[in-house]
């Protein structure tokens, strides 16, 4: 009994021991790959990165043509997404069920969900790009859509399931239809849940590179008419990061930073909505 | 001895009250969860301005037969009522009878609080807004009355604007009766209503239900048998899916007629 027990104990610490060095394994990386944005971001930033546009080797400049651009083509691929991926989440969790149908729905939208992003691109390429022969901000948000959805599509069925019952029997007691009841008691009991979902998407697409060098190609210049070729952060990054100018490749690493900051208070802000939820 | 021991079959014993007092009345009704058969041949009737409980050990058909009342079951493909369930005469489960008309005229109430994620007025106002739009001052008439006759009015009267959720188990429940009752039902059904709640928030919902029943027709589905026999004029007594003994609650608890009905009130059925 005694060899047994210490034999278990010794397993039990060399297991703890294991997964300890595994956790800091992840972490280090995690802080090195913030350290080195950090301290080769931060020299880089400044009020110019904000209200200048991309710069000509050797001048100076900022970001501003990219992060609005960036701004404008996630927001209008979250457009899409919400839309799109709340009423499919809401038709599998309320109407869909165990049915055939929705077993088919849910697996293709779990691929949807992993498919590589250049594929996307791609994609979005020959259905938008290639026949109307031109980059546009409307292609590049298009592929953010595509990878947007699948996540709001299953956020949003997650979190309806998670809401009671005997919420649904008691809206349809009063004598309102299935569709009222979501619409005025589920949703509503679910929004901080589906902000939540809609926050992660966003963060999920906003450093997105692949799907937009096939779709909004990038653009020097500051443009808002999302018809023609739109910068985007992730673009512009990839485009400065490859030069072989010190100043853009700054700009790349402030860029980078950005993105990164922007991620980071997305998910918190996520999380705190979620926690709230799971408070009630 | 059991509650199942076969040598207690003995014919089921009905005393309902009179024909013509009748709010609601089952005849024959069946019920079937996919291919279980949940109720056999059901025969009863619930009296206007009474109020019935529904008692029996767990899974006996209590809830089910409450929840065919308003034919909540529907929601659920697989689950199916046959017999007659008449409301003023009417068959409510004949397929012309608009479910949406029937749970206005058939409230209901659940085992767990259901306050739904609005305010406390919203709460309240949500089936009348549901059933036709009314003019603010009357929605504002029908919610103070609602939630006066629910005894909640004087807790909540300064705070209708916040959330129906921070209010506690007994208000809550009080809260869904005030809900149920804003829209003028005839018959308000209660499954298990007291069952989450603490002694004094189940005595302040059961002075409730007796206040109630001046103006409404109400049926109780409860495991608590001193509920029954306090708050009841009638009392069904159910076992494995059928109504066994039915009758005024006195006769139920002090003198039942049949063996399992007294087994199951003198908490003898180990």
């Amino acid at each position: 009994m005694g060899t047994r027990s210490v034999r278990r104990r010794a397993a039990n610490a060399a297991f703890v021991a294991a997964t300890a060095l595994a956790t800091l394994v992840a972490l280090a990386a995690l802080f090195l790959i913030l350290w080195s944005l950090v301290s080769q971001g931060l020299g880089g930033l400044s009020g110019a990165i904000f209200t200048q546009d991309q710069p000509a080797p050797g001048s100076p400049g900022g970001l501003r043509n990219a992060i609005v651009g960036s701004l404008m083509m996630c927001a209008m691929g979250m457009g899409i997404a919400l839309v799109v991926g709340i009423l499919a989440g809401t038709w599998l969790s309320e109407y869909g069920g165990q049915s055939r149908y929705a077993h088919i729905i849910r697996f293709l939208n779990d691929v949807l969900l992993s498919a590589p992003s250049i594929l996307v691109g791609l994609f979005v390429y020959e259905l938008m790009v290639a026949p109307f022969q031109g980059f546009s901000a409307y292609a590049g948000a298009v592929a953010l859509a595509f990878l947007a959805t699948p996540v709001v599509v299953r956020t949003t069925e997650d979190i309806l399931a998670l809401q009671p019952g005997a919420l649904r029997e008691a809206g349809m007691a009063l004598g309102a239809g299935r569709a009222k009841v979501i619409r005025t008691i589920i949703w509503r009991g679910a929004r901080a849940g589906l902000v939540t979902g809609g926050l992660l998407a966003f963060a999920r697409i906003s450093g997105e590179t692949a799907p937009l060098l096939f779709t909004s190609l990038g653009n020097q210049y500051l443009n808002l008419d999302p018809s023609q070729p739109m910068a985007a952060l992730p673009t512009t990054i990839f485009q400065f990061a490859l030069s072989a100018f010190d100043d853009w490749r700054q700009l790349a690493w402030t860029g980078a930073l950005l993105i990164a900051g922007a991620v980071l208070i997305i998910n918190i802000v996520g999380r705190l909505l979620a926690r709230e939820v799971s408070h009630k | 001895m059991s509650l199942a021991d076969p040598e207690l079959d003995e014919a089921p014993h009905l005393e309902p009250p009179p024909h013509d007092a009748l709010a609601l009345e089952t005849r024959g009704l069946d019920f079937h969860y996919g291919n279980t058969q949940a109720l056999h041949g059901v025969d009863l009737g619930i009296a206007r301005n009474r109020i019935t409980a529904l008692i029996g050990p767990s899974g006996c058909g209590k809830s089910t037969l409450l929840r065919a009342m308003n034919r909540i079951y529907e929601l659920y493909p697989n689950q199916r009522a046959e017999g007659e369930i008449l409301l003023d005469g009417e068959d409510i489960l004949a397929r012309q009878t608009n479910a949406a008309d029937l749970r206005a005229r058939v409230g209901m109430v659940f085992q767990k609080p259901t306050p739904f994620p609005m305010s406390i007025y919203d709460n309240v106002a949500f089936g009348v807004r549901l059933h036709g739009g009314k003019p603010k001052a009357e929605l504002d008439a029908i919610v103070e009355r609602s939630l006066r006759r629910a005894a909640l009015w004087d807790e909540v009267e300064h705070k209708l604007g916040s959330s129906g959720l921070g209010l506690s188990g007994g208000q809550q429940q009080r809260l869904c009766v005030a809900r149920g009752i804003a829209v003028e039902p005839e018959i308000l059904l209660l499954d298990e209503p007291a069952s989450a709640l603490d002694p004094v928030s189940t005595a302040k919902l059961e002075e409730t239900l007796l206040q109630l029943k001046k103006d409404f027709t109400i049926v109780i589905v409860t495991h608590n048998l001193q509920q029954a026999a306090r708050i009841a004029d009638y009392t069904g007594f159910m076992f494995m899916g059928r109504l066994l003994e039915f009758a005024p609650t006195a006769s139920i608890f002090s003198t039942p007629r049949l063996t399992r009905t007294r087994n199951y009130v003198t908490g003898r059925f180990g």
